[in-house]
């Protein structure tokens, strides 16, 4: 199966958008004539992958490598690079072309930035006076399909850069993205956002309308295909990703890792013998049984794999023990079809089982379940305590730290410096550094005010108790039993916007924003029709509004589900789109965080 | 039945009608064609006339000193200046296609004229001009070709990029008789190719060689080119008129003349004939049959178009060109066809005749070709109600016809309405419609701005539904260039007004203009209207407004806008001014610290120093010393440099009472490095160094120097707690039982025997950790300790000792879930043996 996934059933045309990647990557690949070398840049080979075989890129005269820090050594004498507008990534391409220079080697170098060229960078290589030796191009890709309801911005954009930096580059990004997407669908007309981030994006959004208008005017009034856009910062909820995601798919992510929708894994686990091989799992929407479970509860998923083997077992011994028509036999045999997916996951449950059964496992859910009650501060503590002293891996710990830190909104002095002393004492002094992201971003903090975890809490009942993970009615499933804040916020965003929640709101950092716009308003001479954006006369036509849900810094799998959910609820009028920079769980989010001296 | 009159005027050649309408009576006075060189430009473009100074003439009442002066085809005076050029005689001059007037001296210098007669610049053809004067020149539509007393040629293939070619040398030994040029695009070489009446045959010179053609063909008095290039048009010396295919290989007209004194002018006229002009005569002569004669008492001159040939007297300008067959169907006198019935019909109509009816009738089947006949008809016609009742014969037509394409009428209107606008003789551009459509209304409109006619260029942008912000620009930028006596905050109002016409413009490059014209307030007035910050903000740096720059930039979110206006001032500024400008811009100062980050490492500690972030100075230090550690020259060097930074940032972070920790932990890591380098000598491994703390202790108790490990957990303050996780799972990794139990009995632990067990447990030492298991106080950790070993039985006891309900049916739970849990897989597995079926 392709890591490519199906967009057949997106509710926007996602398949133009990634066609138009597609023609534009293969464009700049014809246009250099002749066999190239093809340097990419790591992080965006997942983006590509999700785009065009690296098959096609071979036939279009291609050789491919990867850009790091040694010069690249190959024998073509076109040399492509295909980066992130990333500064720091023009030392590795100076350091390749230098190289090249001091063995008399002369090429003709290509230099693509993604998703559009930077004066910080062009900067660099004028400074290394490489500037002269390159031809300089875009790749404008500013959006990606990851699924049928999944767009990625393609942004590997870390919470330390927003948070402790100060880079807003990503924001921008984000809001050309959207503003292009309108380019198609239509400017949408309500716009809510919450947290620093989502409203800078907003405010962006906006003023690209004025700088460079969406043409509403000249195909009449062009319904807006989706209705409302929803920016909600990850800063606003850093707890839901420090918690360990029970869903199928975020459990997958977080024992395995999902990287671009596939999983890799050891080939003996899928049931492959070679010992030693890597095996490549891809996980969308194009695998029906995964489309049927990824967003269930792990332990539903277990329950469903069950049946459905039963049931086949059964079959079979029908079909072997009673004569059966010609058209069972054809039901039959269409079932097998089935089999494979059905070997895969049943693989990876059981792979999954091996951790999740193990008593360390449930003891981490029960000590997340007590930080989020915070109700019990010495236990916490202890625990926390003992986990520095047995040198436990950094992020797992940091992760609960984290959650200690935010549900008490901050700890209170002597603590907060015992236990980062602790801390460096563990995993050694050079990680003063990720305490101070840490602190600059306001994850680990001293406690300088009194805690309104609890309110919140109460307020948006992120606790819900007697969670049925098998029929579930409420987000909490995802969790086992907590809510995640990010979403109850979506979800009420959704139903009745900010207003309703005004007063916690003002609690959760970041400002929020709520705003109404149109290129109708402002062209008088193409007066709206009273009731044309009234949602029951879209409804007519057999589609549901559209929600797109913009994640500013990183969601996780259970946070999707948990949206995906939220649409597939009857009382739901709308269908959701989510837009993300990038898929996250509490350790890759962590792992940002982490001190880089040693890089 | 129809007009007579109008196919009176017409002449007949073979079976071909030629007339020659009035354009316009000359507007000018005393304009002496004889007297004076003339350039015309094509498509209705404008004349240029200049005293010829290679004739004697008797000057009137009139300065001594030459003008150059520029009409519109009306003959209206539009602009003249007084030629003073130096360089000897002019000896050409010509409109290029851009409508620049370039004229060539004697010396080989070219000036470049606009329309305005203002002089746009000058060139020199190069040296051998200079020496050698430019005798004769022949210009086509954005080149020249020169040739020189030394029988040089000079070719300049396109005015745009000033640059001359030296033709191949031919070894001419007098000037030849005559010349012609194919212009670079319709040649196969793509570059110009010259050819030469010499002798009494012709050469085709190009750059690269000479080829001789048409060998025997006898001296050629006169050479003139179709306008694609693909024929040729010649006068011999005994008289006759040869047309023939460029490369002389093919005859198509051979027709002698009653005079062989070669004619002053030779002309294309459309495709398909030749007009030959003597003092008083003008001979249209076509492939077949008699030619036709005109008779001129005036000089004219002929200008060639695509469809015909305008001819200029001194009164009046003229177009001659074939009677289209849509006009002669509806006018030929007695003409029975359908489109002169139509018209006819119309005549019947509007005296209420019935015979309108009866028309109508007889041609009802071919009524849609005669409404399009009618509609094409009136394109072709210059006369303002000849068009309108030829157009109201279509629409009478059209009513009748169902089936018939509605919109070929309003198109025509659309555009004679466009062509009777710019025909008017205050406009005088007399386009035919064929002209219009090859030279396109977008160039069309570029022309009247051109002429600065602003409002029609605007007016006609709207009718056609094209941008007008060509037009508002162009009138923007001449009037910013006009207006030099009207103060700034005035202009900006009265270019405010019609800028606003135009959504989308460019406000930015309207600035740009303002500030090349020396307005330089004037421009930061205008950028502050520009809506897009990409374009606003390198102008704003332009003119020298970098605050309000970094401000807007930092307003759009660009970062990209952001660290262009920073880069800029960085450059521009001593360091201390560009860091207090960034720093009071926090997302300026925080790019800046990114990218200095990775680059400029001395110079951000720089800033931060002189912004008083101490701190952050340390945190640089501090991880300088870590990155000397890293640096593998530095491997085995002394710790010195690295002890320094580290206590240099210590001291750094103790100025400031927020940063006591970050203070107290730099010294703590100076500490710990001496340790570990001591550590190192007295066990001769070089393992310790950047540890942390407990590693540290632990590769001690790992190595055995239980002394050590105790000295660093003195010198460090190590909890008991933490000694005693740390010793025990150190133990369990060296599997050394015995010291672990001996540690257990050095005095009671005061964290209890949790760490025992669950050392024990981690290595799989089922046993080692039964010693342990039954002295865990808490029944309840004993119950989950048993647990984790197997041990179902003991493990419900204690958890039943406990009294704790809740944890036993946990464990109940757990057990059955783990041993069913992995079953279930186990037996699912089986059940799908059958997978080799598919």
């Amino acid at each position: 199966m392709s890591q490519i996934p199906n967009l057949e059933n997106a509710p926007i045309n996602l398949t133009e958008i990634r066609t138009r990647a597609q023609t534009e990557l293969l464009n700049i690949l014809r246009d250099i004539k002749g066999d190239k070398c093809l340097v990419i840049d790591p992080k965006l080979s997942g983006a590509l992958s999700l785009l065009v075989q690296s098959s096609e890129l071979k036939e279009n005269g291609a050789e491919l490598r990867h850009l790091t820090a040694e010069p690249i050594q190959t024998e073509r004498t076109k040399v492509v690079f295909l980066v992130r507008a990333q500064p720091d990534l023009m030392r590795f391409i100076c350091s390749t072309i230098h190289n090249d220079t001091s063995k008399g080697l002369h090429r003709e170098y290509y230099l693509y930035f993604v998703p559009r060229r930077l004066v910080s960078c062009e900067n660099v290589l004028a400074e290394e006076k490489v500037r002269e030796l390159l031809n300089i191009g875009e790749f404008s890709l500013y959006m990606l399909p990851l699924d049928e309801d999944v767009l990625s911005f393609e942004l590997d954009l870390t919470e330390k850069e927003c948070l402790v930096e100060g880079d807003e580059t990503a924001f921008w990004n984000i809001a050309k993205a959207i503003h292009n997407l309108e380019f198609s669908c239509g400017v949408i007309p309500n716009v809510r956002a919450k947290g620093k981030g989502a409203a800078r994006v907003a405010d962006i959004l906006t003023r690209m309308q004025t700088e460079e208008p969406v043409n509403t005017s000249n195909m009449g009034i062009p319904l807006p295909e989706i209705n409302t856009l929803v920016l909600l910062d990850r800063e606003v909820d850093m707890i839901t990703p420090m918690l360990t995601q029970l869903t199928y798919e975020g459990l997958i992510d977080e024992f395995l890792g999902v990287k671009n929708g596939a999983v890799e894994l050891d080939a003996s686990i899928m049931g492959n013998q070679q010992e030693g091989k890597k095996a490549k799992v891809p996980l969308n929407s194009s695998d029906k049984l995964f489309r049927e479970t990824r967003d269930l509860n792990f332990e539903v998923v277990v329950q469903v794999l069950r049946q459905k083997a039963t049931s086949m077992k059964q079959d079979y011994t029908e079909i072997s023990t009673t004569t059966q028509t010609v058209s069972e036999l054809k039901d039959f045999v269409k079932k097998l079809n089935s089999l494979p997916e059905m070997t895969r996951h049943i693989n990876l449950a059981q792979h999954l089982t091996t951790f999740t059964s193990k008593s360390i496992f449930a003891e981490r859910l029960d000590m997340e379940q007590t930080l989020v009650e915070a109700q019990s501060y010495d236990i916490c503590f202890d625990y926390i305590e003992e986990l520095l002293c047995k040198q436990e891996p950094l992020e797992k710990v940091l992760r609960l730290l984290i959650l200690f830190s935010i549900t008490n909104s901050g700890l209170p002095k002597k603590h907060f410096d015992y236990l980062r002393r602790e801390l460096l004492i563990s995993y050694g002094p050079e990680h003063i550094n990720t305490l101070d992201s840490l602190e600059k971003a306001g994850l680990l903090r001293k406690q300088d005010s009194r805690g309104n975890w609890l309110t919140i809490k109460r307020a948006l009942q992120l606790l819900v108790e007697d969670t049925d993970t098998t029929n579930p009615n409420d987000i909490s499933y995802v969790f086992s039993g907590y809510a995640p804040l990010s979403i109850r916020l979506v979800q009420h965003a959704i139903r009745s916007g900010w207003r309703s929640l005004e007063e916690i709101l003002k609690l959760l950092p970041g400002p929020q924003l709520e705003t109404k716009r149109g290129g109708f308003s402002s062209i008088p001479s193409y007066d709206t029709l009273p009731g044309s954006l009234n949602s029951s006369e879209k409804l007519a036509n057999g589609r549901r509004d559209l929600v797109l849900v913009v994640f500013v810094g990183g969601v996780t799998f259970a946070e999707i589900s948990a949206l995906r959910f939220l649409s597939s609820q009857e009382g739901m009028a709308y269908d959701l789109i989510i837009g993300i920079t990038k898929v996250v769980n509490g350790r890759t989010l962590i792992e940002t965080f982490i001190s880089d001296w040693d890089k | 039945m129809a007009g007579v009159s109008v196919a009176a005027e017409w002449q007949l050649l073979y079976n071909r009608y030629y007339r020659k309408p009035e354009l316009y009576q000359m507007e000018w006075k005393q304009v002496d064609l004889t007297r004076n060189k003339i350039a015309c430009a094509p498509f209705g473009g404008p004349i240029a006339v200049i005293r010829d100074d290679a004739k004697i003439v008797q000057l009137y009442a009139e300065s001594a000193l030459r003008k150059l002066r520029i009409f519109t085809s009306s003959g209206r005076l539009t602009a003249e200046t007084v030629w003073r050029n130096p360089g000897g005689r002019l000896i050409g001059m010509s409109w290029t296609d851009d409508l620049t007037l370039a004229c060539i001296t004697q010396d080989g210098t070219v000036y470049s004229y606009n329309i305005h007669a203002e002089l746009l610049g000058t060139f020199s053809l190069g040296k051998e001009c200079f020496e050698n004067s430019v005798v004769e020149c022949l210009f086509w539509g954005n080149g020249v070709v020169c040739i020189t007393e030394a029988f040089e040629i000079l070719a300049v293939p396109d005015f745009k990029m000033p640059k001359t070619v030296k033709l191949a040398d031919c070894s001419l030994e007098e000037l030849p008789h005559c010349m012609a040029v194919i212009e670079p695009q319709y040649t196969k070489s793509g570059d110009v190719e010259v050819l030469l009446g010499v002798g009494d045959h012709v050469l085709l010179v190009d750059e690269d060689g000479v080829q001789p053609l048409a060998d025997g063909i006898g001296p050629l008095q006169k050479m003139v080119l179709s306008r694609k290039g693909e024929f040729v048009a010649s006068f011999t010396h005994d008289g006759r008129l040869l047309v023939m295919s460029s490369d002389f290989s093919k005859e198509f007209i051979d027709y002698t003349c009653e005079s062989a004194l070669p004619p002053d002018q030779l002309a294309w006229c459309g495709s398909d004939t030749v007009l030959l002009y003597w003092d008083d005569m003008l001979l249209m002569v076509g492939p077949y049959d008699e030619p036709v004669r005109y008779i001129y008492d005036d000089p004219v001159i002929l200008i060639p178009e695509c469809d015909g040939v305008r001819i200029l007297s001194n009164t009046n300008m003229e177009f001659l060109h074939r009677v289209p067959d849509s006009t002669v169907s509806i006018f030929q006198i007695g003409s029975t066809s359908p489109p002169a019935l139509l018209y006819d019909a119309l005549e019947h109509f509007d005296r209420r005749s019935a015979k309108a009816v009866e028309n109508l009738r007889l041609i009802r089947t071919s009524l849609p070709e005669a409404v399009e006949s009618c509609i094409d008809a009136a394109g072709y016609e210059f006369d303002i109600s000849q068009q309108r009742t030829l157009l109201r014969a279509a629409s009478y037509g059209q009513t009748f016809s169902s089936h018939f394409r509605r919109d070929s009428i309003r198109e025509m209107c659309q555009m004679l309405r466009v062509l009777n606008d710019v025909r008017h003789v205050d406009v005088g551009i007399p386009l035919s419609l064929q002209q219009y459509k090859l030279l396109t209304p977008s160039v069309l409109i570029n022309r009247l701005i051109n002429a600065h006619k602003h409002l029609l260029a605007l007016r006609i942008s709207e009718y056609l539904g094209l941008s007008q912000e060509v037009v508002i620009m162009h009138w923007t930028c001449t009037k910013i260039s006009a207006s030099t006596a009207i103060p700034d905050a005035t202009l900006l109002q009265i270019l405010l007004d019609k800028l606003k016409i135009c959504k989308g413009i460019s406000y930015a490059a309207v600035a740009a203009h303002a500030d090349k014209s020396g307005r330089r307030k004037l421009a930061a007035m205008l950028v502050e209207h520009e809506p897009r910050s990409s374009k606003q903000i390198p102008l704003l740096l332009s003119i020298g407004e970098e605050n309000s720059a970094l401000v807007k930039a930092t307003e759009s979110g660009d970062t990209d806008l952001v660290y262009l206006v920073m880069f800029h001032i960085w450059k521009k500024r001593p360091p201390l001014e560009f860091f207090s400008t960034i720093q009071a811009r926090p997302l300026a100062r925080d790019l800046f610290v990114k990218y200095a980050r990775c680059y400029k490492h001395e110079f951000l500690k720089d800033f931060f120093l002189s912004t008083g972030q101490l701190q952050e100075v340390a945190y640089l230090l501090w991880k300088e010393s870590w990155e000397l550690a890293k640096d593998p020259r530095a491997k085995g060097s002394s710790l010195g440099p690295r002890i320094k930074l580290i206590e240099k940032a210590s001291n750094l972070f103790a100025e400031s009472k927020e940063h006591m920790f970050e203070s107290k932990a730099a010294e703590e890591h100076a500490k710990l490095l001496r340790i570990q380098r001591e550590l190192e000598v007295s066990t001769k491994q070089a393992i310790f160094l950047d540890s942390s703390v407990s590693d540290t202790i632990r590769t001690c108790i790992v190595l055995g120097n239980h002394r050590a490990a105790n000295k660093v957990r003195a010198e460090f303050k190590v909890s008991d707690k933490r000694w005693y996780w740390l010793k025990c799972f150190a133990l369990a990794t060296i599997r050394d039982w015995d010291a672990l139990e001996k540690f257990s009995k050095e005095k009671r632990p005061p964290i209890g025997y949790r760490p025992f067990v669950e050392a024990c447990v981690d290595a799989g030492e089922k046993d080692e950790a039964l010693k342990y298991v039954p002295k865990l106080s808490d029944p309840r950790e004993r119950a989950e300790a048993y647990a984790k070993i197997g041990m179902a039985k003991e493990a419900a006891d204690a958890a039943s000792q406990s009294k704790d309900g809740e944890l036993l049916g946990r464990l109940r739970q757990s057990f059955s879930q783990n041993a069913g849990g992995s079953s279930i897989f186990d037996t699912l597995r089986d059940r799908l043996t059958f997978q080799s079926l598919s």
